[in-house]
């Protein structure tokens, strides 16, 4: 089939599935009950794009091929079109946009089952895709900021879904605020382009971005940056992600873990032959990266809500991206967004099925008589779980080992080339990258730890769960665990895309590295840092071997101390850590300093000076225009007698007004 | 006078007239067939189905260069095919909301089919007239139709009035029409638009009598497009003539008047310095959408609202004709079909809210409080319809407002434009007011006249505002349009500016 | 010589008639008056050599119509003449301006009247009825079909606006 075609189709569908299931059952309220028929729609209107994707994937494309097909406005010799860029990076990011997507739609039907608002859901969810391959699939970063503003609004919606609870609208609020102040970033970035480009098609910028002076290029890059970590989620934007998780589950999985929140990096890579002439700004993203998945691995160790645990794991992973793009290894980065989109959606989707269990419990327990409050997501009431859900345990387990990087899961292979990127990248003489490098491998091994101490605590010991002898919760039907289970071969499997350096000698290749970056004469979407020193086959299997014992090591100590104490074990930990834990537990209280830097300053000010100025004056103002103009108005009124005479009058009032105007 | 040979290019001239020709033989067939049947049924359907071929006909021409047939008589093709698109889409949802309503007040004879589409024959004619004897006769035939159109429903005092001001009032400014049609011959020795031109461009010099006799001409359109001061009329016609054929008299007459006034401006006057009939366009253009606006503001009645709505529209489209560039005529032609969208639906859905049996002229727009929560697509398609009106992005009424004020503000009218922006501001009001009423007021504060009544929607009703609310929300983003517009009038014809 | 002499002698015939049509009281004498102003007309257009026009000026309009008019008049029986209105501001005004409109065009034609083309030499058969009815169906096809749709159009409205039975 022709590219255009295909294109259009890709990025159509999803908008088309978000008509159909939002405004049918918007007018006709009887086919809001036809969860089968939404549902359906619902993803096939992703399935079908996938498919189409996997059609252009298999088609090549080294040579980036630009379907433009709308002059969105022009101004002068300024344009912007409605133009899809197909190389291997927008493919990739559009493959894993429209596979895992549709394996969460698949999902949500048994998720969403029996919801008040189950259509409204696949409309967001359906319209959350089309903005999402907007922003992958963009030749211009205008287009591009149209699918990151449209994410971010489909993000709001489906955070504050059950808007009812005015915790979850509050979630959703704040997510859409702290990514304002990134998208600002990006506005501004663009502002510069255009003023110093005349063009934000990313050919030209990519062109013109060797002649621009050191500053310009290092704030175009740091406020990209910014924008970046806004909506990927970093220091010091970071904190809305985690009460990003009042929205239901599979969107955690969909947009706070697999796509959404890696456009960032997506939007670095891209931007990689840029970035890569600002080093200073380089060494922030990588540090930034650093302290990031340090910060949200510590946090994830003292939490006991199991989407929170997940949801700072994600900010941590995330980290680990950026200290790759940081370190000029922008491929390993989307290497880990793919296989970080595998395991974490495939965790997000098990602890969604783990609530759902939770859910049955709970009710159960409402009609036994149980009247305390039950947290269905408190893995404090959990336990043995693995018992009564099998399919939800093994997956959770595989996509758990491959997070925390056990040999020859998916992990393994992208944490693997994170740590080696900066590793290498110290040897070749940045001192940051050893920092990030030491960093780096400490978070590994938390990381271990604490995905271990979520397995154990959900599935294994003991039921924790009021009246457990008379009530427990069941297996997911075949919707919710079908899903689980692809995601999970993938986490285990998926990984061999891109195999180490060492497995050259082997004469396999890299195969991501090839695809993105290029091999001999063919050079990919994504500029890598040049390297000079190259590390030695003898350190590198030193690192894999470290890589492997850390990841196993902390596998493993998770697994004997929380065999061994259970829920205990939090407690000891607690006592052995003190005022530290606390911190953990609170997040290091960032919440509270943005509370009281930021958001009472303004909120005060706002009630204190300018609402009483609105409200006097600008209204005050505005009501005596109205006023006026209606007392005006009234009078005007009365030249309308009514009379035919009058208005014959009035006629001859204009020939004469127009006469005089004319005849001069 | 030699005739031999007067109709070798019949056959040209019969393509190139084809959308007219084909409207006359509809009425003749419409007034024919109703003599044996008495308001057969399908007399709407023939006179649609003239419309849609008439349409069909001209979307095939949009592009062709434009010509004049019959002896120079009307233009054809490119610029002409477009303005008898617009009034063509007008004429046919008229036709098409008619039905379900005059049916509905037992008024549904076939002699109004076939006066609607010799109304619109009128209307064609003058819309594409290249001599002043046509834009006259195009301009009877058209008034004629309507003024009997307004006195329709004879039991209610409404619609006598309604015809009475609108024959009075026709009449005496159709006086001073032909007055400045008599000077501009006496001035310049022809009838045709395009002989006044080179006329202009071979003497060089133009008499107090041709500047007279364009002000008298001038003021015929104005009093058809009602502004102000010649609009008296509007408020009262509009408010007693049945609403659909309300929506007719607002849309495709005036789109028609304006049609033809861009005609002579840019076929007429083009070389001729315009600074002579600027400033008086202008202070017109200023003070109809000053006052439109300002007495819409304390309308209760939706069709009197909508009248003085329609009035202030007209200004809209004297401004951009004030810069008497080709942008100008470009961004006015574009607002035309644009507000003929709005205007026809507008009207079109509160012919379907109708109760108090007077044509809606009794009814206050507070009596249909809460509506739109029992006729949603009326309230959501009402919704466009405000938003478009008052020039609300992304709606058409946005780009439009944008066609026909960007020309003002780059021709040195920038303070005509910010009264035109001011003035659809205070437009936001009452516009806005009827949404209020319809959807953020409950039920409950209903007429209770309202509440009992069921209001039903015929699918073609339906059909008709949907597709005009979905055509207002895409027709922005629809280039081909805005450059069709831009491409019919050559910029090169003009004075050049001092 | 003898053109413009009775051009002004026509001329202000038909003024003063027209003044007398609006003047008298009595809507008989009324409309004598205008029969007398249309007779002028008709004899300014012989002196433009337009004898077609002029003959149907005076069969049409000063026979038939104005024939017609008289009739409804004695019909309708109108005894008593209508008193003088008072004036009031209004009229006052409308009075104004209507002279100012008036002398805004006796001004402007007085100064153009040097400035019109000269104008071409009328042909000998120019008012011919053989000659406008080639320009009718010809040059005026167009107009000419229109017009008489445009009467159509009024026949068909007075029927239906009269015969048909109102609920």
């Amino acid at each position: 089939m022709d590219t255009d075609l295909l294109l259009l189709l890709i990025v159509l569908l999803p908008a088309a599935g978000a008509v159909l299931n939002g405004l049918l059952p918007l007018m006709w309220p009887q086919l809001r009950r036809s969860e089968a028929a939404i549902g359906a729609v619902g993803t096939a209107c992703v399935a079908v794009p996938f498919v189409l994707a996997l059609v252009l994937f298999f088609q090549g494309f080294a040579e980036p091929y630009v379907g433009s097909f709308y002059t969105w406005m022009g101004v002068g010799d300024f344009s912007v079109s409605v133009a899809y860029r197909v190389d291997h990076l927008s493919l990739i990011m559009a493959l894993v946009v429209t596979g895992v997507g549709a394996l969460i739609h698949l999902y949500s039907i048994g998720y969403m089952h029996g919801d008040r608002s189950f259509w409204k859901f696949f409309a967001y969810l359906n319209l959350f895709i089309f903005m999402m391959l907007n922003l992958v699939l963009a030749d211009n970063l205008l287009l591009m900021f149209l699918g990151w503003e449209g994410v971010g609004l489909c993000s709001y919606l489906l955070i504050g879904f059950w808007y009812e609870d005015f915790k979850n609208s509050q979630a959703a609020t704040k997510a859409f605020v702290v990514n304002r102040i990134g998208d600002f970033a990006f506005l501004l970035a663009m502002f510069i382009l255009v003023r110093e480009v005349g063009s934000l098609d990313f050919a030209e910028v990519f062109a013109a971005a060797g002649e621009m002076t050191a500053g310009t290029l290092n704030a175009v890059v740091f406020l990209l940056f910014i924008g970046a970590t806004g909506k990927s989620a970093q220091i010091p934007l970071f904190v809305w992600l985690p009460d990003a998780m009042a929205g239901p589950t599979p969107v955690s999985a969909l947009i706070h873990a697999a796509t959404m929140v890696t456009s960032g990096l997506y939007l670095l890579a891209r931007m990689s032959s840029v970035v890569l002439m600002a080093p200073t700004v380089m060494g922030l993203i990588a540090v930034t990266g650093a302290l990031t998945a340090l910060v949200a691995a510590t946090i994830a160790i003292a939490q006991t809500d199991i989407k929170r645990v997940l949801a700072y794991s994600t900010v941590s992973q995330l980290g680990f991206m950026f200290m790759a793009s940081g370190v000029g290894a922008f491929f390993v980065a989307i290497f880990h967004v793919v296989t970080h989109a595998f395991f974490k959606a495939c965790l997000f989707l098990g602890s969604g099925s783990v609530i759902h269990g939770m859910h049955h419990v709970e009710h159960d327990l409402r009609r036994a008589g149980y009247k305390d409050p039950f947290d269905p997501q408190d893995m404090r009431t959990m336990g043995g779980l693995g018992r009564f859900m099998p399919r939800t345990r093994w997956t959770y387990l595989a996509a758990t080992l491959a997070i925390s990087g056990i040999p020859l899961t998916a992990g393994f292979f992208s944490k693997d080339e994170i740590l080696f990127k900066a590793f290498e990248f110290g040897y070749d003489g940045h001192l940051f990258a050893w920092f990030v490098w030491s960093v780096g491998i400490g978070t590994a091994l938390l990381t271990a730890f604490y995905m271990m101490r979520s397995y154990m605590l959900t599935f294994e010991g003991s039921h924790r769960w009021p009246m457990a002898q008379r009530v427990h919760p069941h297996e997911s039907p075949w919707t919710i665990t079908a899903p689980l289970v692809v995601l999970a071969a993938l986490s285990l499997v998926g990984g061999f895309i891109g195999l180490p350096k060492l497995a050259e000698k082997a004469g396999l290749a890299n195969w991501i590295h090839g695809y993105l970056v290029g091999h001999g004469t063919h050079h990919g979407p994504v500029v890598e840092a040049a390297a000079t020193a190259h590390v030695s086959v003898g350190i590198e299997v030193v690192l894999i071997v470290l890589g492997s014992l850390i990841a196993i090591g902390g596998v493993w100590w998770a697994w004997r101390f929380y065999a061994l104490h259970e829920l205990t074990g939090d407690e000891r930990i607690r006592l052995r850590f003190g005022g530290l834990y606390r911190w953990w537990q609170r997040s290091y209280y960032w919440d509270e300093f943005y509370d009281k830097v930021a958001v009472r300053p303004v909120v005060g000010g706002a009630e204190n000076a300018f609402a009483p100025f609105d409200n006097r004056v600008v209204d005050g103002l505005v009501n005596a225009v109205a006023r006026t103009a209606q007392q005006i108005s009234r009078m005007a009124r009365h030249l309308q007698t009514g009379v035919v005479q009058a208005y014959a009058l009035a006629i001859v009032l204009g020939v004469v007004v127009v006469i005089a105007l004319m005849v001069r | 006078m030699d005739i031999s040979g007067a109709y070798d290019s019949i056959l040209y001239d019969i393509a190139g007239g084809f959308s007219l020709l084909v409207l006359l033989l509809a009425g003749i067939v419409c007034i024919v067939w109703d003599i044996f049947e008495n308001d057969e049924p399908v007399l709407p359907f023939v006179a649609a189905m003239a419309c849609v071929v008439g349409i069909v006909w001209e979307v095939r021409n949009l592009d062709a260069g434009s010509s004049t047939v019959f002896y120079d008589s009307i233009r054809a093709y490119g610029l002409a095919s477009y303005i008898n698109i617009t009034i063509l889409l007008s004429a046919l949802a008229t036709v098409i909301l008619s039905v379900p309503y005059l049916k509905r007040i037992k008024h549904g004879y076939g002699e109004v089919y076939a006066l609607i589409v010799f109304a619109t024959a009128g209307a064609v004619m003058m819309g594409t007239a290249n001599s002043l004897v046509t834009v006259f006769v195009g301009l009877e035939t058209m008034s004629i139709s309507l003024y009997i159109l307004a006195g329709l429903v004879r039991r209610d005092e409404g619609g006598i009035e309604s015809a009475l001001k609108y024959f009075l009032l026709g009449a005496f400014s159709t006086g001073f029409f032909l007055y400045g049609i008599a000077l501009l011959y006496g001035a310049t020795g022809t009838m045709y638009l395009p002989e006044m031109a080179s006329g202009f461009i071979e003497r060089g010099e133009l008499t107090l009598l041709f500047w007279a006799g364009i002000a008298l001409f001038f003021v015929g359109f104005l009093f058809k497009v009602s502004a102000v001061p010649f609009h008296m009329w509007t408020p009262d016609v509009y408010q007693g003539a049945p609403t659909p054929l309300t929506g007719y008299m607002s849309t495709a007459s005036k789109a028609a008047a304006f049609a033809a006034l861009v005609l002579v401006l840019y076929y007429g006057l083009a070389p001729m310095p315009v600074a002579a009939w600027q400033t008086a366009l202008a202070v017109v253009a200023l003070v109809t959408m000053v006052l439109g606006n300002l007495l819409a503001l304390v309308q209760n009645n939706a069709k009197r609202m909508l009248a003085y709505s329609s009035i202030a529209h007209a200004g809209y489209v004297l401004v951009a004709l004030t810069a008497g560039t080709s942008q100008g005529y470009a961004g006015a032609v574009y607002y035309l079909l644009i507000y003929s969208l709005m205007n026809i639906g507008a009207f079109g859905v509160m012919a379907l809210l109708e109760w108090d049996d007077k044509e809606g002229r009794l009814q206050t727009i507070d009596s249909l409080a809460g509506i739109g929560f029992r006729k949603p697509l009326l309230g959501v398609a009402m919704g466009v319809f405000m938003f478009s009106l008052i020039g609300f992005p992304p709606f058409g009424g946005f780009f439009g407002k944008v066609a026909v004020f960007a020309p003002a503000i780059e021709a040195g009218y920038t303070w005509l434009a910010i009264a035109g922006v001011l003035a659809s501001a205070l437009s936001g009001y009452y516009y806005l007011r009827v949404l209020y009423v319809f959807w953020m007021r409950t039920e409950e504060q209903a007429d209770p006249a309202v509440r009992a009544r069921a209001f039903p929607v015929s699918f073609s009703s339906a059909a008709v505002v949907v597709t005009c609310a979905l055509v207002l929300l895409v027709i922005g983003f629809i280039p081909y349009v805005r450059d069709l517009t831009q491409i019919y009038f050559d910029a090169s014809v003009f004075a050049t500016m001092p | 010589m003898l053109a413009e002499s009775l051009f002004i002698l026509l001329g202000t015939v038909s003024v003063v008639a027209a003044l007398g049509m609006l003047i008298a009281r009595n809507p008989v004498t009324s409309a004598l008056w205008l029969i007398l102003t249309l007779f002028c007309v008709a004899g300014l257009y012989l002196t433009l050599s337009a004898e077609f026009i002029a003959v149907v000026q005076v069969l049409v309009y000063a026979g038939a119509i104005m024939v017609l008019f008289l009739f409804v008049i004695m019909l309708l029986n109108l005894g008593a003449l209508p008193q003088l209105e008072k004036m009031d501001w209004k009229k006052a005004l409308g009075f104004v301006l209507c002279v100012i409109v008036l002398s805004q065009l006796v001004f402007i034609v007085a100064t153009s009247l040097q400035l019109m083309p000269a104008t071409a030499t009328v042909a000998e058969d120019a008012g011919a009825a053989t000659t406008i009815a080639k320009t009718l169906f010809t040059r005026h096809m167009l107009d000419f079909e229109m017009i008489g749709v445009l009467l159509l159009v009024a026949t068909v409205g007075a029927l239906m606006l009269a015969k048909r039975k109102f609920a």
